[in-house]
């Protein structure tokens, strides 16, 4: 293998720097994404030169390879995660960290400092945005070559920058400069990018000078464990292989600290066992595949997500990737139906609760969120392991003892099970139809209402979602539903906003046109 | 000063109140259920009770910069009442949702036999679903109720560093300290503790395993007690690190071992299921 394998010190946040790199030393690994933290290298240290020199001869001693990573929190402003960045109006602030962190690579003598640009801030445009971000590299790069280090540009899902061929056409509007590069993580390529990660590592080439290491689903931004998500590991690195990759490939799962020399452990595992034939030292003690045994029928909600041994993980995984947390509580759910009183309400700590498809339908109103999805299959267990009467008691309870979301994960769950339990289905839509809640109401307007919902109900419910401005897209079957009566209430509903000087949505008015 | 308040009941105060508790430090709280001054009559009374501190209470402290949590359970003065033994039956869905961080208040109010049964049912239920409890020592009889106390706990199989024995006082600390619990105090205008008799104890016991709160509710309380206990400490020599251990990194650790806390900046989204607090907003 041409490349190191490293961890990310944002993994061991709850570490001392230095305990967090004899750790990850001890684990076999040969290198660290170092990002730079209020408790890790503080860059505003009044005494920060010798704090490098003391990190720089530790990291010499461990025989750890590092590259700077400025991705922190709360570093410079202690309320707004990531603020500022390169495209905030405050973008000095952002530069003159950049501009630290430079030197402070130079003198660790680290491959390079990664950055990447930011959210675009409301009430800026793409244009300025960019601009900003052009001249706040060009700054940067300045810096960087007064010290001789190189820079890497990451694509960041839900940044100005988010995928690769957009990190690739800035360098080329920046003229191609010598010292900007590009840093991947191979996540972001399962979860945005259009090709899968190892076309990305070839696509990037020569450019490449940092990989972070991490698993994830499609469309979903969440750092996961290796086997968790849909990433081919082996096939990423072998890419990295075929490249001549010289640089460090840093596992980066910066919500795992809470469990960091585990995760770190099971993710050596995993590299080891997805290396190029003979790279790498295989351990003989990998674990077999045998998902944990003890007690999924308790009425305890399991802890954690990542307790399993990798290969376990990738046995238990379909085509379609599975999170191990909810395949044990489906098979806990099958076991003793009564068990889901108290997943269901854990699937959002365990799961996550990001919008599906965040980038066009950033709250999930109109196709969901990953915690829904994750209640729709507890609820199918649910239905294949009950009859419809103790089925439609107990979503009519997991409904009503339900918190926000727990109700649109009830709701949504009725376009699989619904048909098993129609009369309780509606009388939870009609529930949701009375409140003012434009993610409930959403939730409850899919495709169960579409086929049960009597037509008055149906129409009130369209109606509200143009009342509550919820995009009619999350309505189900809305071409075969829209009747004439429906076109008359939208018509008069569109009369009426006329008439008072106000806009009609645009949603209403292409109902209205669809008139045949 | 950062100040976690790990005892306070907002559902009976005021914005006001969340306007000034911000302004002294306060970022986070817990709510733990207890009863409202008055009987509820019906197990749906406690429901509704649950997700007012689930949902409305914690977008309402959102709304004012404090994150809010909530601890769940049949307080000890309605176990008594029959009518009320059927919330037994739903803790376990409330416990097992987010932003709960313990099981409380549990404990004795006059010691009955029925007290006995949902005290230690309920200390159960905190060891099946891996979190904290909060246990209420009484106002009569305090000394034997909070040795009773105790045992129960000892008997119960949760750990003692996962148990919080609140409302306690100079007769009352050492048995408690001994036990390994952590120590809860309320700071009240004229009952309970008062914040130089707070200051005291902290020069005699020290501040490992302490909680102090304001335990403020309906009555006659005031929830910037935990600021002022603050300040009477500095006043008699601590320094702001032990402030911060008292009022902050304590509480932290203790409902910490719920994995549920949440202390990021709250996300002040300003409906909840579409209704806010403004008044002549929707």
């Amino acid at each position: 293998m041409t490349f190191r394998l490293g961890y990310g010190t944002n993994g061991f946040a709850n570490h001392r720097l230095d305990d967090a790199l004899a750790v990850i030393a001890g684990l076999g690994y040969t290198g660290v994404a170092l990002t730079l933290d209020h408790h890790h290298l503080d860059p505003f240290a009044p005494d920060l030169p010798r704090q490098v020199e003391k990190v720089a001869a530790r990291l010499d001693r461990l025989g750890l390879g590092v590259v700077v990573e400025t991705g922190a929190r709360f570093l410079l402003d202690p309320r707004r995660k990531h603020h500022p960045t390169l495209v905030s109006d405050a973008q000095e602030v952002r530069v003159d960290f950049l501009l630290r962190a430079v030197g402070i690579a130079a003198d660790l003598g680290a491959d390079c400092v990664s950055f990447w640009s930011g959210i675009v801030p409301a009430g800026v445009d793409d244009d300025e945005a960019w601009r900003r971000m052009r001249s706040g590299v060009t700054e940067v790069l300045d810096g960087a070559a007064r010290r001789g280090v190189p820079i890497a540009l990451e694509p960041e899902p839900g940044m100005l920058v988010e995928r690769l061929d957009q990190a690739l056409r800035l360098r080329a509007e920046l003229g191609s400069p010598a010292l900007l590069g590009i840093t991947l993580d191979v996540g972001h390529c399962v979860a945005v990018e259009p090709e899968d990660a190892a076309a990305c590592v070839r696509r990037a080439g020569d450019l490449l000078l940092n990989v972070q290491l991490d698993d994830m689903l499609p469309g979903v931004h969440e750092h996961l464990e290796f086997g968790e998500g849909e990433l081919d590991l082996a096939a990423t690195l072998a890419a990295l292989d075929e490249i001549g990759y010289t640089g460090l490939a840093g596992v980066e799962l910066p919500r795992h600290s809470h469990a960091a020399p585990d995760v770190a452990s099971r993710a050596m595992s995993a590299l080891r066992e997805a290396s190029p034939k003979g790279a790498l030292h295989v351990a003989s003690h990998l674990p077999v595949g045998v998902l944990r045994e003890d007690s999924p029928n308790g009425t305890s909600p399991l802890h954690g997500a990542s307790h399993l041994p990798v290969s376990a993980l990738r046995e238990a995984s379909g085509p379609e990737a599975e999170h191990p947390w909810l395949a044990e509580a489906e098979r806990a759910v099958r076991a003793d139906p009564q068990t889901i009183r108290t997943f269901f309400p854990a699937v959002g700590r365990v799961v996550g609760r990001q919008a599906v498809r965040g980038e066009s339908d950033p709250l999930g109103v109109v196709h969901g969120t990953v915690d829904d999805v994750g209640r729709t299959r507890l609820l199918a267990a649910l239905a294949a392991a009950t009859g419809p009467e103790e089925l439609a008691a107990e979503l009519t309870s997991l409904y009503r003892f339900g918190d926000d979301a727990e109700r649109r994960g009830v709701l949504r769950a009725l376009a699989s099970v619904g048909h098993q339990a129609v009369t309780a289905g509606v009388e939870l839509v009609k529930d949701a139809l009375r409140t003012n809640d434009t993610r409930l109401v959403a939730a409850a307007l899919g495709p169960f209402a579409a086929d049960h919902l009597d037509a008055h109900t149906w129409r009130h419910g369209v109606l509200k979602c143009l009342f509550l401005e919820i995009p009619l897209a999350a309505v189900a079957g809305l071409d075969r539903r829209a009747d004439e009566e429906l076109r008359r209430m939208v018509g008069a509903f569109a009369a009426e906003r006329r008439a008072a000087g106000r806009a009609v949505p645009d949603d209403a008015l292409e109902l209205l046109r669809s008139e045949t | 000063m950062r100040i976690f308040d790990p005892h306070v009941h907002m559902t009976s105060r005021t914005t006001d109140d969340y306007e000034a508790m911000h302004a002294a430090g306060v970022r986070a709280l817990v709510e733990p259920a207890f009863w409202l001054g008055q009987p509820r009559t019906n197990v749906g009374s406690f429901t509704d009770y649950f997700d007012a501190l689930i949902g409305w209470e914690r977008f309402r402290a959102a709304q004012f910069g404090i994150r809010h949590h909530c601890a769940i359970a049949l307080n000890p003065k309605e176990a008594n009442d029959p009518r009320c033994a059927g919330v037994l039956d739903v803790l376990p869905r409330y416990l097992a949702k987010d932003g709960v961080v313990a099981v409380g208040e549990v404990g004795y109010d006059s010691m009955t036999p029925e007290e006995d049964e949902v005290f230690a049912r309920q200390l159960e239920l905190a060891v099946r679903h891996g979190l904290p409890a909060l246990v209420h020592t009484p106002h009569r009889d305090k000394a034997a109720g909070t040795a009773r106390t105790l045992d129960l706990v000892r008997e119960s199989g949760l750990p003692p560093e996962r148990v919080v024995v609140d409302h306690l006082n100079e007769m009352t600390v050492r048995a408690v300290a001994d036990s390994g619990c952590w120590m809860g105090f309320s700071i009240y205008p004229d009952t309970k503790m008062d914040e130089a008799r707070m200051v005291a104890l902290l020069v005699e016991y020290g501040t490992d395993r302490v909680l102090v709160n304001s335990a403020a509710d309906w009555g006659r309380s005031d929830p910037l007690k935990t600021h002022k206990t603050g300040l009477a400490m500095l006043a008699a020599g601590f320094d702001e690190s032990d402030v911060d251990k008292v009022l902050w990194r304590n509480p932290v650790e203790f409902y910490g071992q719920s994995g549920r806390l949440a202390l990021d900046e709250p996300d002040a989204s300003p409906t909840f299921e579409g209704n806010s607090i403004l008044r002549g907003g929707s």
